[in-house]
């Protein structure tokens, strides 16, 4: 007995050094569908690796599909969600679910849901899947694709001119997909802002340990860094650690979390999924089920800047010139941010 | 890379594992309780999850921290009676109940966070109290007294607990029934109160471990917030042998390899980041599987109590 408590413990604690965080089962299950639908509805499905209400990447998506929905009339679209649905196998029966069920579009919001969807697909021609951060598609799968590195370098230029220490601190979930380009953005933008502000990067190895990211900012700060920022939805305990401090500041990407820290929020890059949405919505309408690999940028206004009004005053006119000049050039092309290279 | 590991760096890392140390420290005393008793508790983690919950959910609507401590402690010894309930009543067995009581509790709480906040809200939680004059001694004041109660709470069970464990008659009553429950029985000892008792305690400590997550911590609650603490306070029974002392030293081990790694990344000294997120974790297997082979264990442990057969 005690021997299989304790292959059991060995078995648990090596799961979660190698996760970082733990395994997550199915919380919740899509709704069942309604019987026949009587008007010519727009279905919608979306499936999400955490919550609705995460403050960041989920949150985002939900806010633009309601935007969406709102716009179009509510007897014309339908939206179902299911949500922290972490794990590949508990995502994947929910979207073939959902897809068995009839529904027109599925949007599954992450890259890790990629392999999963292509096992889905073929049974489904009619179905139209979407699925990001990623560019691999299918003749019915859209790839959507953030260029957070974009938002990053503005906002990393308002970091290190903001900076009175001289350290801008990154709070990363895991060295991966979106996290590590809006690192590289910060990285690039923080050098080109003031080239003595240094940014220093820390991962807390989890997407949603809050209390292990408020910890980590904690350590940022005593070490000296006075701007943070920081990816996925662990981000919120970073931003709340920020918020106890005097005189730090937060930045904020995917959404603008200034509602819960006002006065420590300076900006956000803003992810505008409404219009990515609307086009996956008429693209369909026009008979194009997929194929298309959809970017988030600046120069299209799905990636926006966004001040918060409340600290507005706090930012000084010239360096706002500065980020401004920048977001031309980078929606002009003239600037190339640098991704990673692989 | 901005300079070697001075003095100040020292504090930092030192202070900050002190305070990481105090929910493993909180739940892993309590399941020693438990485990002394005969009984191990898997559903450290659902319970901590419960009193995450319930502790934030008071402090937002009382305005108290100290209200929702009092609040998560109950919820706890709820927890720790449900688990008695199924394991020691109706002698389940106990990993699975465990396992069970996790799933439940994680389950409740973020259904609970959903039904009745909605959304990410904060709160205000316990304030770091400086202890007077000993706060301003170099270097071990602020790594030791600028602390929320709770941290100091969780460090002075320590010595508490080794003397109610081993110099108390309840005490000896908890050891007794853990590893010799006829023998205890015979002399007239309830094997089952004090298995009750057992888990009630550590139910509440398990809840108050969770309490300091969000209101001593975070200072909101998000989905799943104790991210696999309560099985590492489990380990950590294990790694600390059943003893007070042993269980704060593996709390200590696996508390500062985290802030020393956390600061070894903030540094930006050359190290792959993939390594330093597990140093903690395999810090703790290494210790527990060396340590392992040699270790004294309650005898009765996992066997529920039945009058009249030999374990």
């Amino acid at each position: 007995m005690k021997k299989r408590v304790f292959s059991l413990l060995l078995a648990v604690l090596t799961l979660l050094a190698l996760s970082g965080c733990g395994a997550k089962p199915t919380a919740q299950t899509p709704a069942p569908a309604p019987e026949a639908p009587k008007v010519e509805k727009l279905r919608i499905a979306l499936v999400l690796p955490a919550t609705v209400d995460d403050l960041a990447w989920g949150q985002s998506m939900v806010e633009g599909l309601k935007a969406v929905q709102k716009t179009m009339g509510e007897d014309k679209v339908e939206v179902a969600i299911s949500e922290k649905l972490g794990g590949a196998v508990d995502a994947g029966s929910a979207i073939r679910q959902y897809a068995t069920q009839g529904y027109d579009i599925i949007f599954a919001h992450g890259s890790q849901y990629q392999s999963v969807l292509t096992e889905i697909i073929k049974d489904f021609p009619k179905t139209t899947f979407a699925y990001g951060t990623g560019f691999t598609t299918h003749p019915n799968v859209f790839a959507y694709d953030p260029q957070a590195q974009e938002g990053g370098y503005l906002l990393g230029m308002l970091a290190a001119l903001m900076s009175k220490s001289g350290i801008v601190g990154i709070i990363g979930p895991m060295e991966s997909g979106d996290a590590v380009k809006y690192n590289y953005g910060i990285q690039q933008g923080v050098i080109a802002g003031k080239a003595e502000v240094k940014s220093r990067i820390a991962y807390t190895g989890s997407f949603n340990d809050i209390v292990g990211a408020g910890n980590m900012a904690k350590t940022q700060m005593s070490a000296g860094a006075d701007i943070l920022t920081g990816s996925s939805q662990q981000a919120v305990g970073a931003l709340r650690a920020v918020a106890e401090t005097k005189n730090a500041y937060w930045l904020s990407t995917d959404m603008d979390q200034s509602g819960i820290a006002p006065d420590h929020v300076l900006a956000a890059q803003v992810y505008n999924w409404e219009k990515i949405v609307k086009k996956i919505i008429e693209l369909r309408k026009a008979g194009t089920l997929g194929g298309q690999h959809l970017t988030l940028s600046l120069a299209d206004g799905t990636i926006e800047l966004k001040y918060n009004a409340k600290l507005a005053d706090k930012i000084p006119a010239e360096a706002k010139a500065k980020i401004e000049q920048a977001k031309k050039d980078i929606i002009s092309g003239k600037l190339k941010v640098e991704l990673p290279k692989k | 890379m901005d300079g070697i590991i001075n003095s100040e760096i020292m504090i930092i890392i030192l202070a900050a594992g002190i305070r990481l140390a105090t929910p493993y420290l909180l739940a892993a005393l309590g399941e020693m309780f438990v485990q002394r008793s005969g009984v191990y508790n898997l559903g450290v983690e659902g319970i901590m999850m419960m009193g995450a919950f319930s502790g934030f959910y008071a402090t937002l609507q009382l305005g108290s921290p100290l209200l929702g401590i009092a609040v998560s402690l109950v919820v706890g010894a709820l927890m720790g009676l449900l688990m008695a309930l199924v394991s020691v009543t109706f002698k389940a067995e106990q990993g699975i109940s465990g396992i069970g009581l996790y799933m439940f509790g994680w389950g409740l709480s973020g259904l609970l966070f959903r039904l009745y906040v909605g959304g990410i809200t904060s709160v205000e939680g316990l304030k770091a109290v400086k202890v007077p004059l000993l706060s301003s001694i170099p270097f071990l004041g602020p790594v030791l007294f600028d602390h929320n109660g709770l941290v100091y709470t969780a460090f002075l069970l320590v010595p508490v607990t080794g003397f109610i464990l081993f110099k108390s008659s309840w005490g000896l009553n908890v050891r007794a029934v853990g590893n010799k429950p006829e023998a205890a029985d015979t002399l007239g000892v309830s094997v089952v109160l004090i298995r009750y008792q057992c888990l009630i305690v550590g139910g509440m400590l398990a809840a108050l471990a969770g309490a300091f997550l969000t209101i001593g911590q975070a200072n909101m609650y998000a989905d799943n917030i104790t991210a696999g603490r309560g099985f590492i306070a489990i380990a950590l029974v294990y790694f600390g042998r059943w003893s007070p002392w042993g269980i704060l030293l593996g709390s200590l081990l696996f508390s500062l390899a985290d802030s020393f790694q956390s600061m070894v990344q903030v540094l930006g000294i050359n190290f792959p980041y993939e390594l330093a997120v597990v140093l903690p974790y395999m810090v703790t297997i290494i210790a527990l599987a060396i340590s392992y082979g040699r270790v004294w264990a309650p005898a009765a442990l996992g066997k529920p109590f039945q009058r009249g057969t030999r374990g």
